[in-house]
């Protein structure tokens, strides 16, 4: 919690017991939630919500109206591109991860770019068998025959 | 906080006895417990999308998707999901503020904001018990659209026909739409089921937390850290159905 400015010596003194009082407990010096602090981050947390809930409607927009006029690769664009926006701020505000330290954010997100390459290749994979469905001789004629 | 590594020195802080990150022990097991879990709802999307492709034809969301309670014979597509979402995101705005409310040691505020957390996680699992009856009456379920002998409109209803490509291959080679059909609800109700699922455990570990907040058991404690972890878990659900919202009502 970057908000929070504790000294070296409170960091040690008090992680040699619970290490959950280096979290919210023994370290956290507010206590009124009636606070201009406190009430910044509702208010924080409330415009998330907002842009969490338009992103929402700008999508269900364009999946009801414009998902058959508008060229697919950009459809699929605009979909993808508003769901990582989503997905971002959840994680960063609502999961406070945005507050943790930068190497622990790297060490939770890391492992999540392998999904760059399971997505492009799985995906590669469907696109070729159904190449391949398209043009074996065999396949179609069982078509034929069970139709 | 970076005053903190330099206070100390690198290396010493990773010798042990210390929290280099500044995170509990629990709190990180449940980071990486969400990351593990965040790749088995990747690797049921990826697979959905991988069937998705080597598909001739696929069923069309606002086909599917297009019926509201009380409201049948209506066609209004994805509104009824958009409610669901709704009702998903407003919960994780009531979880994240006693998540808040517990950094400030507010019993009262903590048991409130949980309790609307409750109530919006069962509001959701209703729309989706409906969800799953309406499409059940329709015919859809696991392992339905297997028969050859299946009626070809019991199923194109499902596809958008009034693209000429869609409707020439329905009508060519309805048992390729059937199978895609097949394929479709097998993965809808698996993956929306592990996501229900998901919210169902959710609500209970509420129930457990609300429980303990109203006992007083985390105020004797000093820390609220156990709704923040439960939060964590509460968050990534909703993180999960952004993904699935996507994947099957939008694209």
């Amino acid at each position: 919690m970057s908000a929070h400015n504790h000294s070296a010596h409170d960091e040690q003194f008090y992680y040699e017991g619970d290490q959950s009082k280096l979290y919210s407990g023994l370290m956290s010096h507010h206590s009124d939630i009636n606070s201009d602090e406190s009430k910044a981050q509702v208010k924080k947390i409330w415009r998330v919500f907002w842009l969490l809930l338009v992103v929402t409607v700008v999508e269900v927009i364009l999946g009801m109206f414009f998902s058959h006029s508008l060229p697919k690769a950009l459809v699929v664009f605009f979909f993808l591109a508003l769901t990582l926006l989503k997905a971002g701020y959840i994680v960063s505000i609502f999961m406070h991860l945005g507050d943790e330290f930068r190497d622990f954010i790297a060490t939770v997100l890391i492992p999540l770019f392998l999904f760059v390459w399971f997505i492009i290749a799985f995906l590669a994979d469907g696109s070729f068998w159904l190449h391949m469905n398209n043009h074996t001789p065999s396949r179609t004629s069982v078509e034929q025959r069970s139709n | 906080m970076e005053q903190v590594s330099v206070a100390i020195s690198k290396k010493k802080l990773w010798e042990g006895g210390r929290s280099p990150y500044n995170v509990s022990y629990g709190k990180m097991m449940m980071w990486f417990f969400l990351l593990s879990d965040a790749l088995t709802f990747g690797a049921f999307l990826i697979s959905y999308g991988t069937t998705r492709f080597f598909s001739a034809v696929w069923p069309d969301a606002n086909q599917v998707f297009k019926s509201f309670p009380f409201m049948e014979g209506h066609n209004l597509p994805l509104l009824f999901v958009s409610l669901m979402t709704f009702i998903l995101i407003m919960s994780s705005v009531t979880m994240v503020l006693a998540v808040h409310a517990g950094h400030y040691g507010d019993k009262n505020n903590v048991a409130k904001w949980l309790l609307w957390t409750i109530i919006g996680g069962i509001a959701f699992l209703s729309c989706q018990a409906w969800e799953w009856t309406h499409l059940h009456s329709e015919g859809a379920w696991w392992g339905s659209f297997t028969d050859v002998t299946t009626p070809v409109n019991t199923f194109s209803e499902f596809f958008d026909l009034k693209k000429e490509s869609v409707s020439a291959l329905v009508n060519v080679h309805p048992l390729v739409a059937m199978q895609a059909t097949h394929d479709f609800f097998n993965y809808f109700f698996t993956i929306t089921g592990f996501h229900g699922g998901h919210v169902t455990s959710g609500v209970i570990f509420n129930i457990l937390i609300l429980v303990n907040t109203v006992n007083g058991t985390y105020q004797r404690r000093g820390h609220y850290e156990m709704v923040e972890k439960i939060g964590l878990y509460w968050h990534f659900v909703d993180l999960v159905w952004v993904f699935v919202f996507t994947c099957f009502y939008l694209l």
